[in-house]
Formats: C-alpha cells, sequence, structure tokens
C-alpha cells in the first residue's frame, strides 16, 4: 500500500516509491522550478526512490517528523514528509 | 604557491567533529569573519608543522556540494576556485553512508584529498567497525581515523598532509563509476568539453549538467550553448528510462555507491546498547513531556545567565566606580573630565558591565547546548509553532538568544538557510526584549505595579512577535523552507571547544557593539553638557506629551535608549528627579513608557548587526518601522487602557 509518510505509525517501516512535488510530474520535470530543489535536498539527505526509512515519530501542533534513514535521524517538516510517498505492508 | 606554505580546507557533515578539528589545529590562533558579500562565516587559522606554514580554512558543514545553501555554494567554490593544496575531508565512522555521498563529491570535483576518519569511538559503540586501508584502496586517498576530542590522529593527519605537498603521498582520488546508462551520458559530456576552460573539473562539471545544476548551466552555455541543451536531452532520456528527475536518478546512484562502499569496508556487530543516550532522545523529543522538559531547560538558563550575570555586572560595577576619583584627578572635573567619564569610560563600563556578564554565559550554555545535540531537538519541537510565521524551526534558536541581546541574536539567524528567511528571523529576534528591556520591564512595571503586570507584557510581547511575524511572512515573496534536519546523537559537549568558540563569537560581539556603545555614551554626554537635552525633549513633546501622555522628560530618554536602553530609567530617575516612580508616574504612563521602550528601536548595536547581516536599507526600514509601530502602539494603549480600568 502506497501512502505519505506522514501516515506511517509511530515505528513503521516503508520504501520510498517518489517523492512528490509540484503536479506536472514526467519529462523534464520541473527543472529549476520551485519544488526541484526542495525534492533535491530531500535526496541530498538520503530519501531517494528505493530508500528504506522508518518513521520515529511526529511532533505535536502540526509538527515535523522525525524519520531514521541510512542509519542516520532526521527532522522533516510535515509539509515536506506529506510529500513523501512510502510502499508499506499492512 | 610560495613554497613552504600549505592552504588545507576542512570539509564535511554538520556535527561530524570538523570544528574540534579546527580547533585542535588552530588553537587560539584563527579568525572569524565572513566570506566575501555572504553572510556565511568564514572560519580560517594558521599553524606551523615540520617547517611548513598551513593556513586552515573551516568550510561550512554540509551534505551536499548543490547549490541550495549558500553553504554548499560558498564551499564548492572555494575548492574549484580557490583551489587549496588539500581538502580533508572529515567522516563522521558512525554515520559512513551518508557521509561517504559527500566524499563522493568531492572526489567528483577531483582535488587532491584525505579522509579524516572521525569519531571511531563512537562507531565502536554502535558495533561498526571499519577498515580503513579498504576504504584507502577503494577511494584511492588517504584515510586516517582520528578521535578529535582526545587529539587522536591530529598529527598524523598533519603528517599525511605534508607528505601530499612533498609528493611522497598520493592523494588524487581515483574515479567513482555510475551505473552504466548515466556513466555512459557523463562520459558522452566530458568528451563534448575536452577543451573548455571550465571553472569545476569536467566529471564533476558533466553530472551537475546532467542534474540541472542551473549555475554550472550558465557559465559553460557562455563557452559552449551546445553542450547545455546536450545536457538537457540527456537528461530527459534519464528521465524517460528511470521515471524519476534525473538529479534524483544521479543522487540515488551517488548514495548507491557510497552504500556498497560504506557495507565493503565496515563490519556491524550488534551494537553495545546505548540505553541512555536513546531514553534521553526519546523522553526530549517526546509529545508531552518534550515540552516541559525545554521549558525547564530554557528558564534554568535564563535563571543561571540572569543569576551570575547580576552578580558579576554588580561586581564590576563596584570595581570600575572606585577609578571615577582617578578619573577625575587626571582630566579635572570640567567639560574634558566629563566627556571622559561620562562619556568614554560609562560607555566602556555600560558594555563590560552589562553586556559582557551576560552574553558570555548564554553563549557558553547555547553551545554547550548545541554540541551536546539539545538545541536540534529543540529545534524539532518548535517547527510546528514556527511555521505559522513562516520559519521553521532552527529559527527558534536566534529568538531565544535574543532575550539575552538582539545584536547575538541578529548575526545568528544564520543559522536558517535563505536570506528570505534570515531577513524574516533577524526582523522577529529585534522585537525580543533583550536583557536591557527587561530591565524596564522588571524596574518599572515589575517593581511599581506588580509582577503580573510585568508577566503580561512579556505575553503582550509575545503575541506581537507572532502577529508580526505573521504579517511578514505574508509580505515577504517567497516560499517557506520546510525544516530538514539531521538529529546527532546526543554526547558530552567538548568544553574546550564550545569555550573556545564562545571566545571568538564575544571577541565579535565586543568589536561591533563596544565602538558604538561609546561613542553613542559621549555624544549623549554632549548633549547634557550642551544643555540640548531639554530642547530635545520640548521639540518631541507632541509626540511625548500629547500623543503618549508621558512627561515631556520622557523625550530625553527615548534618544538616550537608542544607544543603551539599560539606562533609560536610570536617566529618568533623574530626570524625574526620584527613584521612587509612583510619585511621578500613573500606572497607565508606565505600561505606555514601557511599551513604547521594548518596542520603538533596536538598540545602536543592534542596527549596526542589521546592517551587517541585511545592508542598511533593510535596516533602517527595520529601524523606522518599530519606531512607528511603537508610536502607534503606546498611543492606543494610552487611550485604550483607561478603557479597561487602567489610569
Amino acid at each position: 500500500m502506497e501512502l505519505p509518510l506522514t501516515e506511517l505509525r509511530d515505528g513503521e517501516s516503508g520504501t520510498i516509491t517518489s517523492v512528490r512535488i509540484g503536479q506536472d510530474r514526467g519529462r523534464g520535470h520541473g527543472r529549476g522550478g520551485r519544488g526541484w530543489g526542495l525534492e533535491r535536498r530531500l535526496a541530498d539527505m538520503g530519501l531517494t526512490p528505493g530508500t528504506r526509512v522508518t518513521a520515529a515519530r511526529s511532533a505535536p501542533l502540526h509538527g515535523p517528523l522525525e524519520v531514521l534513514v541510512r542509519g542516520t535521524r532526521l527532522a522533516l517538516g510535515r509539509g515536506v514528509a506529506e510529500r513523501v510517498f512510502v510502499e508499506v505492508e499492512r | 604557491m610560495t613554497d613552504n606554505r600549505l592552504t588545507i580546507a576542512l570539509a564535511g557533515n554538520a556535527n561530524v567533529g570538523k570544528s574540534v578539528i579546527f580547533n585542535y589545529l588552530t588553537g587560539l590562533h584563527q579568525h572569524i569573519g565572513n566570506w566575501p558579500g555572504k553572510t556565511v562565516e568564514k572560519a580560517e587559522g594558521t599553524l606551523h608543522f615540520k617547517g611548513y606554514t598551513i593556513d586552515i580554512i573551516d568550510l561550512p558543514g554540509i551534505y551536499s556540494l548543490s547549490t541550495f545553501s549558500i553553504e554548499e555554494l560558498v564551499s564548492r567554490e572555494y575548492i574549484a576556485v580557490e583551489r587549496p593544496d588539500l581538502v580533508i575531508n572529515v567522516v563522521d565512522a558512525s554515520a559512513l553512508e551518508r557521509n561517504l555521498f559527500f566524499t563522493l563529491q568531492l572526489v567528483e570535483l577531483e582535488t587532491p584529498m584525505i579522509i579524516a576518519l572521525n569519531q571511531k569511538d563512537m562507531a565502536e559503540k554502535k558495533g561498526i567497525r571499519i577498515d580503513h586501508e579498504k576504504l584507502e584502496s577503494i577511494l584511492g586517498i588517504p584515510v586516517v581515523s582520528t578521535v578529535a576530542i582526545k587529539g587522536v590522529g591530529v598529527y598524523e593527519l598533519l603528517e599525511t598532509a605534508v607528505g601530499i605537498a612533498e609528493g611522497d603521498v598520493d592523494a588524487k582520488p581515483s574515479g567513482v563509476r555510475y551505473g552504466d546508462e548515466v556513466e555512459m551520458r557523463i562520459r558522452k559530456m566530458i568528451d563534448m568539453m575536452r577543451d573548455a576552460p571550465l571553472k569545476y573539473s569536467p566529471r564533476y562539471t558533466a553530472i551537475q549538467l546532467l542534474q540541472g545544476d542551473e549555475e554550472i548551466e550558465k557559465e559553460v552555455s557562455m563557452i559552449n550553448p551546445e553542450v547545455v541543451s546536450t545536457a538537457g536531452r540527456l537528461t530527459e532520456e534519464l528521465e524517460e528510462i528511470h521515471g524519476h528527475p534525473s538529479s534524483t536518478v544521479i543522487t540515488s546512484e551517488r548514495y548507491g555507491i557510497a552504500g556498497r562502499i560504506a557495507s565493503e569496508v565496515q563490519k556491524v556487530t550488534t551494537p553495545t546498547k546505548q540505553p541512555l543516550i536513546e531514553t534521553l532522545h526519546n523522553i526530549t523529543t517526546d509529545r508531552f513531556f518534550g515540552y516541559p522538559i525545554m521549558l525547564a531547560v530554557v528558564l534554568s538558563m535564563f535563571f543561571t545567565v540572569f543569576s551570575f550575570g547580576d552578580l558579576l555586572s554588580g561586581l564590576l560595577g563596584d570595581f570600575f566606580s572606585s577609578w571615577q576619583a582617578i578619573f577625575e584627578s587626571v582630566f579635572g572635573a570640567g567639560v574634558v573630565g566629563e566627556l571622559m567619564w561620562g562619556g568614554v569610560m560609562e560607555g566602556i563600563i555600560a558594555g563590560v558591565t552589562i553586556a559582557l556578564p551576560y552574553i558570555a554565559p548564554f553563549y557558553l550554555i547555547l553551545y554547550l547546548l548545541e554540541d551536546s545535540g539539545y538545541l536540534s531537538r529543540m529545534a524539532f519541537l518548535m517547527d510546528g509553532l514556527m511555521h505559522k510565521i513562516g520559519l521553521h524551526g532552527k529559527a527558534f534558536i536566534p529568538v531565544m538568544l535574543g532575550y539575552g541581546c538582539n545584536v547575538p541574536a541578529c548575526l545568528g539567524c544564520r543559522i536558517v538557510e535563505t536570506e528570505r528567511e534570515r531577513l524574516l528571523a533577524g526582523f522577529i529576534t529585534t522585537l525580543v526584549p533583550c536583557a536591557a528591556r527587561t530591565v524596564i520591564i522588571l524596574g518599572l512595571v515589575g517593581a511599581f505595579m506588580g509582577i503580573q503586570w510585568a508577566l503580561a507584557l512579556y505575553v503582550f510581547d509575545l503575541l506581537v512577535i507572532f502577529a508580526l511575524g505573521r504579517i511578514a511572512f505574508k509580505a515577504l515573496p517567497g516560499e517557506p523552507t520546510a525544516l530538514i534536519m539531521e538529529m546527532n546523537d546526543y554526547r558530552v559537549p567538548h568544553v574546550k571547544t564550545v569555550a573556545q568558540q564562545t571566545w571568538f563569537r564575544l571577541e565579535e560581539f565586543i568589536k561591533m557593539a563596544f565602538p558604538l556603545i561609546i561613542v553613542g555614551s559621549v555624544a549623549v554626554k554632549l548633549l547634557e553638557v550642551l544643555n540640548l537635552l531639554e530642547p530635545i525633549g520640548r521639540i518631541l513633546s507632541p509626540v511625548t506629551v500629547a500623543w503618549l501622555g508621558l512627561p515631556a522628560v520622557i523625550g530625553v530618554t527615548l534618544i538616550f535608549g537608542v544607544l543603551r536602553k539599560e539606562l533609560m530609567l536610570t536617566m529618568l530617575a533623574t530626570l524625574l528627579e526620584t527613584r521612587d516612580f509612583t510619585t511621578v508616574l500613573a500606572p497607565l504612563q508606565m505600561v505606555v513608557f514601557t511599551l513604547v521602550a521594548m518596542f520603538y528601536i533596536p538598540c545602536v548595536a543592534t542596527i549596526a548587526a542589521l546592517t551587517k547581516e541585511f545592508g542598511w536599507r533593510k535596516a533602517l526600514f527595520i529601524t523606522v518601522f518599530e519606531i512607528a509601530f511603537a508610536i502607534v502602539l503606546g498611543g492606543v494603549a494610552f487611550r485604550l487602557l483607561p478603557v479597561l480600568g487602567l489610569h
């Protein structure tokens, strides 16, 4: 089942399928566009398709998510985490 | 390059012990400035080793060499354009995969480099053992194991560096291959650019072009626009094959390579459990316990800072006041004597007794918290709230600093990524009541009307910050950056590094603020000596008396407060000829005065800090805005509060 990271239960893991920023996907997608930087920043931190992530916890007040990826611990703002889709087995 | 002089750049992720190594190497022989034209810190230092004079540049802690933060841009330009003799890539042995991802980009830049495999002890606690000879042979560069906090391996690092300078050790990294589809296209690009005068290495340029790096596209298109259009075509092919943006494809492959190398060189056994570190992390980020803990930490920090500051401030004040007689005997009691003592010396004394006793412990504690890892947890907890004013969690740190002094808070805004958010954060921090304004709030409203009124003013200030922050956020064009932040494991802070950071921070503060405080102090004294204070009070009376309903002498204190807010109250006492303010000011007037004092202008040192960070136009705008805002607010309060029963 494919879900945004924010829908994972605490402690649940999944494999990243895509990072969806902006509507138009596919060819020449958003080069230099506003979402492009975000996607690349996420990738630079190791959140690339095919990577295994674990949602550790989320902060209240619509706060960020703590995720474990590639042996490190990241805090991801909720707005970003909503755009990272993962495949989970439920 | 002159003989026997070496330039070494330290590069690596944040929190890998880079600054510990830097401090170990350079000790107090360092200089912290800014990169030309950028609000990014540049730390440089010098040391002597085996007949070499070695300049060390500490590059900012970054995760990639793309262009999404100024830090990344500055770093890659430095390496490519200034071409240091050597880059020491500091790598956290306990998070090898992520760190090697950055290493691979340095390799692509084809700069001579060595790896400092740091925090080996931490890695071993996590059950990670690294075969560093194997890592050496895979990357083709020397790898030195270090435990920087104990100084282990630092000597070997320098020896290796000198070995490279003398040509005994080879430090040219060997190529790292991507998957065939990507690699083929990289080669094609390199072939096209064979003789082009490129800023970066051909391989790095090729890879960046395939990732759609706008800055590099611009540069290459000036040399050969055909290359860029070919890159565009190849990029589309890659996107067609993989179904993801090509930058993601390449980044993903690079991480794949990093992961493969990591698993080849490291042996992971069951970690010796670190229950304490884990428990500490869980409790401090807990959705229920996290906030009370944070509140307790912040309050105890303020309590420590203010009680220590008060004590030290008092002692220093007594010490200095004993000098007055000496001064008067030297300069006489005339105009010159007044200017020397009341102007210059009082300025210095104010700086030393008011600013330093509070700022020094504030910095010290803050750096301890940062080094231990707690600040990133605070940012995690505060992110949701900070987002409402268009900032992310990290911006909470300069805001907190602002309660000590707005100057370091302003400089601390460099912690956020974009210029827009730096400005937003800078503006917010000037609205935070600093120690000097706290003196007024507590000394007037708190002392004569009760602490509940003082607290109400603090709460009101938070509301104003929130409201103005939100307006500024909506008014400034652009999108807010999302929080993407690594939370390192908790660790015991390295006291020596923390102490050094505090010292350099203080030095920066002294250099910037002291001259202004002294000049300001002399200027005010001069006005006093020339009997200009009263006319100024009269000129301002339409605002102070008619609009704000305050005594005319207040105008003078407002002028004075631009320079030194903490003395507004003392000044007021002198002008009103009493310390018992209840006899001369109604409660309503106290509140109005305090409100105006809280908001009406950043002090002159803060204006200087704003100018340094954002340019004089923006500094001027913020200043003018805050004066207008405070006056309007004060006038409204003067008319509105009586309705609510305050007279």
